[in-house]
């Protein structure tokens, strides 16, 4: 269990301290039972953050845009309160240079034992009732509603991602909140190979993903959520070349268009293929853009599955320190592989 | 005209409507949708992930195909809508709403031809809401109600075995009518049973915008507000809240090159966002929307204020979409209530 209150203690004092610039977190937003991402400043403020079930947030994803932004000076740390798979990310980061180790100050939040929930399984679980708020006791999740209190099992609601948590201990870190315990759920790839029994032959499989990629509306909402889409450019948007004020006409007009802007199935095929394979050995399972879709779209199962290529065929695993070099810029004498050695 | 409809008639009276293609909403992958009516469709939905406003404004399409063998003229073939004509099911009220400032928009202000053949073969049966569809909706504090017929054809109020139907158009009375002796004479105790769910659903609570009528003045006055930068911290800069608003309108047209030797293509329109960096990006690639902040305020001010100053009336319905499907709970009511309160 996590000691809030020394929590914020130690947000307190680093930035009483003048240790960081400011720190990342979470605090009750208007939405109901949701927390919401925020950047606070000043000592006074860290009383304002939460850690609840409802954290769902990478906030990675803070740091990245914010070092994105003309007005970003190297200096003094930043710090982020990051569960085990946001600390995964921060590391992938650092692996890509996005940032220095001493860049990032990073406070760990263990969720050994617990994890946030999905809310489409609580949807399905208290149809038509949205709780006022929503706590890990141990075993269950305890949902306040105008009628009561739910306790749910763990397990009934518990995101599919933190079933199969591969590290629930953020390792990465400068402090750690919590305790590192085993984890008593599934094993990683759970979901995936639920999925490859149901549907078995690739005919199958290829109909499964059009209907699932038909509906995508394109609204970028699992890009933009994603701390590993950090390309300035993107191969999917309008513009999708830097444009400077020297930038010619025919340049412009010349920009190459992989993948239309437009929403057909073809298209949508071609963005989630792409930014597939352009996660893969990279995307460390914080589930994000699954959680954000409006419709619904199963985007873990294809990230898992290169996930799982990535450590069968390379014996390689995304976010697990900062001193490895990243899998598309690693070479190894012991590889498995005889033609890469 | 008002009339009763035995719930078990409903599929009777969708399967009698005669050169009609129906839609009601269905439950597919854990998706409210609509869909094209089943044979057993039935109105127990929550309010739909995306609004009906496709139907007459669709994401994509195509406006007309090119064609050019070099040396000669490019040949143009227009694309029209398809035709026939089709009805909705159980659209909720705020939805209704967004008919008429949709119309507004594309039929009123300008002559969209694509917009204006799909819509008059358009027709919106609404189906009230007893209660909140969810704690996010606050349709009363923008001039709607959860019984409003603005924008729909019929209005169906669910009185347990029954509904009672209330034409709202010539067009709506039509399709009561193609049902025949489906529908039932409504007499005095009906009336009666519906004005009380009436008075019920609009006693139900509802968060809301503190004050509506204030709101566009006081957005003009907080244009420079710095809480816009400050609420829209958490922003991701997503397409979820333009996308799935019922009155969000904006698009985009590209040339979309199928081939080269001869060059071919197609001229599609697609919804496109101001929640976009590159939606305001000038060719010289500066960019005078730059910030979230500023692409918040944007949005929000088109709904409380733009719009009204340009037609009216508030654009926004408050169906709860933005607030319920946003990444990370960006709430328009609170954002609203914030800039406006400061002012
Ligand atoms: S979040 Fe869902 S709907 Fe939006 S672009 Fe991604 S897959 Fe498509
Ligand atoms: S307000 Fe929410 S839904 Fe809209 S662009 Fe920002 S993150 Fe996406
Ligand atoms: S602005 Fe939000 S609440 Fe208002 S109509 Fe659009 S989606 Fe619905």
């Amino acid at each position: 269990m996590i000691d809030l209150g020394a929590l914020h203690t130690q947000v307190r004092d680093i930035l009483e301290t003048g240790e960081v610039r400011a720190v990342v977190g979470w605090r009750r937003g208007s939405r109901g039972m949701l927390a919401e991402p925020v950047t606070i400043a000043t000592p006074e403020e860290a009383e304002t953050l939460v850690w609840d079930p409802t954290c769902f947030h990478n906030l990675s994803l803070t740091l990245v845009e914010e070092r994105k932004k003309p007005s970003w000076r190297p200096g003094k740390p930043i710090a982020v309160v990051a569960k085990g798979c946001d600390a995964r990310s921060l590391t992938v980061l650092m692996q890509e240079n996005c940032f220095r180790r001493d860049e990032v100050y990073v406070i760990g939040v263990s969720c050994a034992g617990s994890g946030v929930l999905d809310e489409r399984k609580l949807a399905q679980r208290l149809p038509g009732v949205e709780p006022d708020s929503a706590a890990f006791d141990g075993d269950a999740f305890v949902c306040a509603t105008a009628g009561g209190e739910d306790r749910i099992p763990a397990r009934e609601l518990m995101a599919d991602r933190c079933l199969e948590c591969r590290d629930a201990h953020p390792k990465l870190n400068n402090v750690v909140f919590g305790e590192a315990q085993p984890r008593a759920f599934d094993p990683p790839f759970a979901a995936l190979a639920r999925f490859e029994q149901e549907q078995v032959g690739v005919a199958e499989r290829w109909q499964f993903w059009q209907r699932q990629f038909e509906r995508c509306i394109r609204c970028f909402a699992c890009r933009s959520v994603c701390p590993m889409c950090y390309c300035e450019e993107c191969v999917v948007d309008s513009i999708n070349m830097a444009v400077g004020a020297d930038t010619t006409a025919a340049e412009k007009a010349n920009r190459i268009r992989w993948i239309e802007r437009s929403a057909s199935r073809a298209d949508n095929i071609g963005y989630h293929m792409t930014r597939a394979l352009h996660l893969a050995g990279r995307c460390i399972d914080c589930a994000e853009c699954e959680r954000v879709c409006p419709v619904n779209i199963p985007l873990r199962l294809l990230n898992n599955k290169l996930e799982r290529e990535a450590r069968v065929a390379f014996g390689y695993e995304p976010g697990a320190s900062i001193d490895l070099p990243a899998l598309v810029a690693s070479f190894r004498d012991d590889d498995p592989n005889h033609f890469i050695r | 005209m008002e009339a009763i409809l035995d719930k078990k008639n409903l599929n009777d009276w969708i399967a009698a409507l005669d050169g009609w293609d129906a839609y009601a909403p269905a439950l597919e992958d854990g998706v409210w949708s609509y869909r094209p009516a089943s044979a057993n469709a039935a109105l127990a939905h929550p309010n739909t992930v995306q609004p009906p406003k496709g139907f007459a404004f669709p994401q994509r399409e195509i406006f007309f195909r090119f064609e050019q063998i070099k040396g000669e003229a490019p040949r143009l073939t227009p694309v029209q809508p398809e035709p026939g004509r089709r009805v909705v099911f159980g659209v909720r009220p705020c939805d209704g709403r967004a008919v008429p400032r949709m119309d507004r928009v594309f039929a009123d202000h300008v002559d969209d031809g694509y917009y204006r053949a799909r819509r008059k073969d358009l027709a919106y049966v609404g189906l009230a809401c007893h209660k909140p569809q969810s704690r996010h909706c606050f349709c009363k504090s923008v001039g709607g109600s959860p019984v409003s017929t603005e924008g729909l054809d019929v209005l169906l109020t669910d009185l347990g075995e029954r509904y009672f139907a209330l034409a709202v158009t010539d067009v709506g009375k039509a399709l009561m009518q193609a049902g025949g002796a489906l529908f039932a004479k409504a007499g005095a105790s009906e009336r009666k049973a519906v004005e009380q769910a009436h008075a019920a659903a609009v006693a139900q609570p509802q968060r809301g915008v503190a004050d509506a009528a204030a709101a566009p003045a006081a957005l003009k006055a907080g244009f420079d507000s710095p809480l816009w930068e400050e609420l829209a911290q958490g922003c991701i800069g997503c397409g979820i809240c333009t996308f799935l608003c019922p009155t969000c309108h904006c698009f985009d047209i590209n040339d979309e090159v199928t081939g080269a030797a001869p060059l071919k293509g197609q001229r599609v329109r697609t919804w496109d966002t101001c929640q976009f960096p590159d939606f305001t990006m000038h060719s010289s690639g500066h960019n005078p929307r730059d910030t979230l902040g500023s692409r918040l305020r944007q949005r929000v001010s088109h709904k409380f204020r733009y719009f009204h100053e340009n037609f009216g009336m508030l654009q926004c319905t408050g169906c709860g979409r933005c607030v319920s499907q946003c990444p990370v709970g960006i709430d328009i009511v609170q954002v609203v209530n914030r800039v406006a309160g400061s002012i």
